[in-house]
């Protein structure tokens, strides 16, 4: 009677620790990858670092790697990226927050609930397109307005990211601010205080942390971007001269990644000065992950009396960085107004900034809500804009035979259905390669192992991973499977690297989504006899599956759009057949609107067709994400 | 006997649910009055007409009077009445800043700027909440360190900071332990001397022991406002005999 219960027992045993292997493998595999891209990363950049030495790379303003005399120096790269970022965020993170605040607190909830996830919508437009939109569109405008030789320049590229980092921030504001307890908001109007002294005092304090969260987001976006301020910036490594020449060209790092690496020899000093750049770009992602968690951590602890003590020169820091933050705006002012409308402006801002002391709280709740008002307006005018520039002039385009159709006359004419097919083939290896390796990473760290040095630095490498530029997953792709294991450019190092790139998304999301499983529910399986597995596969899986699965769509959406992972690694711009060998190049929708709008004079429907495609079909995965989760939250709640 | 507080004909209701039907209840000055009666009977939707929360729901709908020394409440400048009319919540709701700051919310919101005139209410009004001996050494810190019983208390002295005339209160005990009550009851008793109280209640031994004026609803309806003696020995209503004594409710 013993015996088979006992052999019974024995299997389960086995089956138990089989399945839990295969959950380490694959967390194994995720970190391998994670310390290989690293080192291989850190390594080949290490000839550069000894050559220039590191002073000489980072300080050094001049950037000349193929001149007679060549020379390595970042400084101004650095600089432009940093002058690029601030100009997004000055840009975007008022605007960001006015509609954060607008949609949580002001809007009527019918509103909020349709804005709401066509903003999210529009974080999903690929990169690329922004770029095409800022070289037709807003360079061409900025040239003729303001009478300049070339709209290609810092203004530009700072517009363009500020407003793909717009969504981003007014998203996750959103979120941050929705979360507020309501007990605060009725606790300071019961005080008999304003809606609008309720917002600015209480509301918006309470969610700082979420809105800080929000900023770094879409600071770390616009760091990252590599297409579109590639498109628009002008790309001469230069300094501004005056540094507020917010109509410089300029020249971020990840721009000089996409522009040299086609070019570059490999095994070259300029080869290895790249892989520095890269280095360089993991640096700043680490800082903004580091900057990101103290933001965190700070706000989630109470503040204790020690922390007072450095009031007096906390104000100070204040006072200096909001006059630093005005002095940049106004230099934008005046760029994009002209000298008089900005000195007109800055006098409103200053008499409203000054006086709102001695005006009553009403007239100071109604100017308020009105400049919050004007805000979202303005949000929602230019993302309005764009769409409909960029749907007006494509849908005429497209046609039954564009779609179809391979390309001809470097893609002035026919379609463009190898690049399609190629950009689904792309997507599609990549989540095969990335599904099974991030959700297993994921259930071994939450459901198998306790904190220690293994989850510790898969965690931290992961994180940093996340924050990378997708370019630099391109660079890498590019010297280690097209070069070192000599595939040349084909299908496969293109899924790879999407791979690799979405890899950590996914471990992240389905970490949240296990975590968000209440142990409770847990405990009352493993008390009914239930193992571990069984627990996992019927209880924590089907209640996390809606938060995997939207993590999942969401990365296939983003792989789907972007260009720079595969443009050295997979696609090449034209190509009469559809192959189905994974070692053949591709054509891909992304990086066939990139060459078009760069490279190819005469092709504009063509051009805005393949945005339209693009979009469209980005669009479509993003949909599905949004219907999927609310059909699996339905049934959870049947 | 001056009432400050009188409804008259007040019906609300929240989309086609009507939560209050015609309730006429005058409310003494300088008194504890309570209000009683079984979940969902309206006496926390009467409590939140006086200072006009119920406008936070966009549902909410409301017909009739209620007189505050004379001029209608649903015709008043919400933000001006809140002033006179404040409120103590269900939930301690301190906000996430520091206990000196908590306190000092509400009279920087209405124009102080003097650091001196703020320490002075900041003191006075903790001292009226029963809390300053408890918080004095560390007013900096945050108020969200404080136990419940304490964050309840500096809620009260955040709504006298504003130096109101009436204090609503909306079950402020529900959350607390007996010790922190029995506090927080003692302090409603002292607070009459200045202020008028409403205060909605479950709890009927609380009723009967910090009220002069007990008023129990039913159903939407006002069934019986009396002195809260008569009310808990020898109410008119057998209605509110029958819930007073537990057998009902």
């Amino acid at each position: 009677m013993t015996e088979p219960t006992h052999t019974a027992a024995h299997t389960r045993l086995l089956r138990e620790k089989i399945i839990k292997s295969i959950w380490l493998l694959t967390a194994l595999i995720s970190a391998a990858a994670v310390v290989f891209i690293l080192g291989y990363l850190i390594y080949t950049a290490l000839p550069a670092f000894m050559e220039v030495g590191i002073p000489g790379f980072l300080f050094n303003t001049e950037w000349n790697p193929t001149g007679s005399d060549p020379s390595y120096g970042v400084a101004a790269l650095i600089v432009d990226t940093l002058l690029v970022t601030i100009g997004a965020l000055i840009f975007a993170v008022p605007l960001g927050i006015a509609s954060a605040v607008y949609l949580s607190y002001l809007a009527p909830s019918r509103i909020r609930d349709t804005v709401k996830p066509i903003i999210e919508l529009l974080a999903g437009i690929p990169s690329v397109v922004y770029g095409f939109f800022g070289m037709v569109v807003l360079c061409s405008f900025l040239r003729t307005t303001l009478d300049i030789p070339s709209g290609f320049s810092w203004l530009a590229a700072s517009i363009i990211l500020g407003i793909m980092a717009l969504p981003t921030i007014v998203s996750v504001s959103e979120d941050a601010l929705f979360a507020v307890p309501k007990d605060y908001k009725e606790a300071s109007l019961g005080l008999g205080t304003t809606y609008w002294h309720t917002i600015s005092r209480v509301l918006l304090p309470a969610a700082a942390s979420g809105i800080s969260a929000a900023v770094v987001l879409g600071m770390g976006r616009a760091i990252g971007e590599t297409m579109a301020v590639m498109m628009v910036a002008g790309n001469a490594a230069i300094i501004p001269d005056p540094i507020w020449n917010v109509l410089s060209p300029v020249r971020t790092l990840t721009a000089t990644l996409g522009i040299e690496m086609a070019e570059v020899a490999t095994g070259s000093m300029h080869y290895y000065a790249l892989f520095g750049v890269a280095v360089i770009l993991l640096i700043i992602a680490l800082l903004v992950n580091i900057a990101s968690s103290w933001i965190i951590k700070r706000t989630q602890t109470p503040r204790s009396s020690d922390s007072r003590l450095s009031a007096q020169s906390r104000k100070w820091l204040k006072y200096i960085l909001a006059a630093v933050l005005c002095v940049l705006f106004f230099c934008f002012l005046v760029a994009a107004l002209g000298v008089f409308l900005a000195v007109i402006v800055a006098v409103l801002l200053a008499v409203w900034y000054f006086g709102r002391a001695k005006i009553s709280s009403s007239l100071a709740e109604r100017c308020s809500f009105g400049v919050i008002y004007l805000c979202t307006g303005v949000v929602i005018l230019t993302l309005a804009i764009i769409l409909w520039d960029i749907f007006s002039n494509g849908i005429p385009a497209i046609s039954w035979e564009f779609l179809t159709a391979s390309p001809s006359d470097l893609g002035r004419s026919g379609g463009i259905y190898p690049a399609i097919i190629g950009t689904l083939q792309l997507v599609g290896g990549a989540i095969l390669v990335a599904l099974p390796i991030g959700i297993g990473a994921a259930i071994y760290l939450i459901e198998y192992s306790r904190e220690n040095l293994l989850t510790r630095a898969l965690r931290t490498g992961n994180d940093l991973l996340n924050g990378t530029p997708s370019i630099v997953f391109g660079l890498f792709g590019f010297a280690f499977f097209v070069i070192y294991l000599n595939w040349g450019i084909c299908m496969l190092a293109g899924q790879i690297c999407l791979a690799l790139m979405i890899l950590p998304t996914i471990v992240r999301t389905t970490e949240e989504a296990l975590k968000s499983v209440p142990n409770s529910l847990r405990e009352a399986s493993l008390g009914l006899g239930a193992t571990k597995w069984q627990t996992i596969k019927k209880v924590v899986l089907p209640s996390a599956a809606p938060g995997i699965l939207t993590g999942a769509i969401l990365s296939i959406g983003r792989a789907a759009g972007e260009t720079a992972p595969i443009m050295f690694t997979a696609v090449v711009f034209t190509k009469r057949f559809v192959t189905m060998d994974v070692f053949d190049p591709v054509m891909a929708l992304p990086f066939h609107l990139y060459v078009l709008s760069t490279s190819v004079p005469g092709a504009t429907a063509q051009q805005y067709g393949t945005a339209v495609v693009l979009i469209v079909l980005v669009m479509l995965i993003y949909l599905a994400a949004i219907l999927l989760r609310r059909h699996f939250q339905q049934k959870l709640l049947r | 006997m001056t009432s400050v507080i009188h409804t008259h004909h007040l019906n609300l209701s929240y989309g086609s649910k009507q939560a209050l039907f015609d309730v006429d209840f005058p409310f003494e000055e300088k008194k504890v009055t309570a209000l009683i009666g079984p979940s969902g009977c309206g006496k926390s939707t009467l409590l939140r007409c006086f200072n006009r929360m119920n406008d936070l729901i966009p549902s909410c709908k409301i017909t009739g009077e209620i007189l505050f020394r004379g001029e209608n409440i649903l015709n008043a400048d919400p933000v001006e009445l809140r002033k006179q009319i404040g409120m103590v919540f269900q939930r301690p709701n301190p906000f996430p800043k520091s206990i000196y700051d908590n306190i000092a919310y509400g009279p920087r919101a209405h124009g102080e700027r003097d650091a001196g005139k703020l320490d002075a209410i900041v003191e006075k009004s903790l001292k009226g909440a029963a809390l300053w001996d408890e918080v004095k050494d560390r007013l900096h810190d945050s108020a969200l360190g404080l136990s419940g019983g304490q964050q309840q208390r500096l809620c009260i002295a955040r709504t006298l900071a504003v130096s109101p005339e009436i204090i609503l209160m909306d079950e402020p005990c529900s959350a607390l332990d007996p010790i922190a009550t029995s506090k927080i009851e003692t302090l409603i008793t002292e607070l009459k001397k200045n202020y008028t109280v409403i205060i909605v209640t479950h709890n009927m031994q609380q009723a009967a022991r910090v009220s002069d004026t007990t008023g129990f609803m039913y159903l939407g309806k006002l069934v019986e406002v009396d002195d809260t003696k008569k009310i808990f020995s020898n109410p008119s209503e057998e209605l509110t005999e029958r819930y007073v004594t537990g057998r009902f409710g």
